[in-house]
């Protein structure tokens, strides 16, 4: 039978630092593919597994052992990349401002880098130049706005578990979610067609209550 | 009538809207707002999850051994123990390595000088520094991305960097120095880029400020520092992995 998580974070707090290997072992495939679908970058994602299983691990004395482990380190990993994104922006913005490029590549220009996106064969508008809006357009995203996004649109994750994740109120993560998608529409509408522009001028104004 | 709002409608997209079935029953009567919310679930649709490459094998072996060495020691009281007698050993194999690294400085050969005699059975010293130096940088790697990953809000504990920095800082003169007699200026200017930030880390404060760590931050950025040592380390490790020619080690430079 195998040990469960919480008994091999016992063993860990009791002394034996060598048993957190079993940890790394069982979960860090599962926080690269977090981690990556916020950076986009594989030696980010890499450095960035490392630091969450080193926060991880100075915090292990706070996990309460009736808890899930892999949540606690879900929660971990996403902090970790969030405060890595907000440092990179910061990095960015005293060079320069965000815009979308036509070719946008993290290493030469100010775009948060992002994986090719695999085109379904029902959509043409995935066509390269598609994928590059809307890397570009992601790239526009505050960090807050670009990990709650992926969390809601790529991970299926519930607004609690955002606002849990996150540390936010239900109604901030929502805000957030829904500020990524008005200016991912912003950006990418334009070029989805005839007839897809939003009716724009009438935003803000009366809803239905 | 009053339209749903575009919060409404995305927030609909996602099951997340308030006062869900009246959402609904608007949008079953407003053609506008139909309209509306099709742009919208056609805009998200085309984002789809990210693909995500597999890491390699041997992932999580990676991850364990990088991680192993900067885990803290703390413990239980036997473990605590053997940590201290890990941390002599280690500060053992830390002098040996430093002797060896100052006389390899010291007898390195000129370029240009040739060697007369060399006898197989010996440890080549160039090849212990190589690795030294590689070793060197990559820890350096490691500490200058912890700097930058650092959260930066609120007043900032650095110590267990500034510890990292001060012991880093230490060998970083001798390496420097035998690079420099060992006529490779490329290793010997990071050496010295390198020292420099490390002896910013090591002498600030233990506790900073996100303004303080901004501008340690930007000396590192400004200086491409971490790209530098991200190349050179790799390109150090890759000659002290390379198998060595017969009468070639004379002429290898750092």
């Amino acid at each position: 039978m195998e040990v469960t998580d919480a008994a091999v974070v016992a063993q860990v707090l009791a002394g034996d630092r060598d048993a957190f290997r079993v940890l790394v072992d069982r979960h860090s495939r599962s926080i690269f593919r977090v981690i990556y679908r916020m950076t986009g970058n594989q030696q980010d994602t890499e450095e960035l597994v490392q630091e969450t299983f080193l926060r991880a691990y100075k915090s292990l004395a706070r996990f309460e052992l009736r808890a899930n482990f892999s949540t606690w380190l879900y929660r971990i990993a996403v902090n970790r990349t969030l405060d890595f994104l907000s440092a990179r922006k910061t990095h960015m913005q005293t060079k320069d401002t965000y815009q979308i490029v036509d070719q946008p590549d993290a290493e030469e220009s100010n775009q948060v880098q992002l994986p090719t996106l695999t085109p379904g064969p029902d959509r043409l508008l995935l066509s390269s130049e598609m994928k590059r809006k809307i890397a570009g357009a992601l790239g526009l995203l505050t960090p807050a706005e670009r990990v709650a996004f992926t969390m809601r649109h790529m991970e299926g994750r519930s607004i609690e578990e955002i606002s849990q994740t996150l540390n936010l109120k239900a109604s901030a993560a929502k805000n957030s979610v829904f500020r990524a998608v008005q200016k991912l529409r912003q950006q990418l509408e334009p070029y989805a067609g005839p007839g897809s522009t939003t009716r724009g001028a009438r935003w803000g104004g009366s809803a239905v209550k | 009538m009053n339209h749903l709002s575009e919060e409404q409608i995305v927030l609909h997209y996602y099951g997340d809207a308030e006062e869900a079935s009246e959402v609904e029953r608007h949008l079953a009567a407003c053609a506008e707002c139909r309209a509306e919310f099709s742009r919208v679930q056609s805009t998200l649709r085309q984002i789809e999850p990210l693909e995500v490459p597999e890491p390699a094998a041997g992932f999580e072996e990676k991850t364990w051994l990088n991680l192993r060495d900067r885990l803290p020691q703390e413990g239980s009281f036997l473990q605590r123990l053997f940590g201290q007698q890990q941390k002599w050993a280690l500060a053992g194999a830390m002098a040996l390595l430093l002797a060896a690294a100052f006389l390899a400085g010291r007898f390195w050969p000129r370029p240009g000088q040739q060697i007369t005699q060399q006898q197989p059975s010996q440890v080549n010293p160039q090849r212990v520094v190589l690795v030294a130096v590689g070793d060197h940088l990559e820890r350096s790697q490691m500490l200058l991305v912890e700097i930058m990953n650092a959260d930066s809000k609120g007043p900032i504990n650095l110590s267990s960097e500034q510890a990292e920095a001060r012991e880093l800082l230490d060998s970083n003169h001798l390496y420097r120095v035998s690079s420099q007699q060992a006529g490779d200026p490329q290793v010997a200017r990071l050496l010295d880029q390198l020292g420099r930030v490390l002896a910013e880390i090591a002498n600030g404060p233990s506790e900073v400020t996100p303004g303080d760590l901004e501008q340690v931050r930007h000396t590192i950025q400004s200086e491409g520092l971490l790209f530098k040592v991200r190349v050179i380390g790799s390109e150090v490790n890759s000659r002290a992995r390379r198998p060595e020619l017969p009468g070639s080690s004379a002429n290898q430079r750092l």
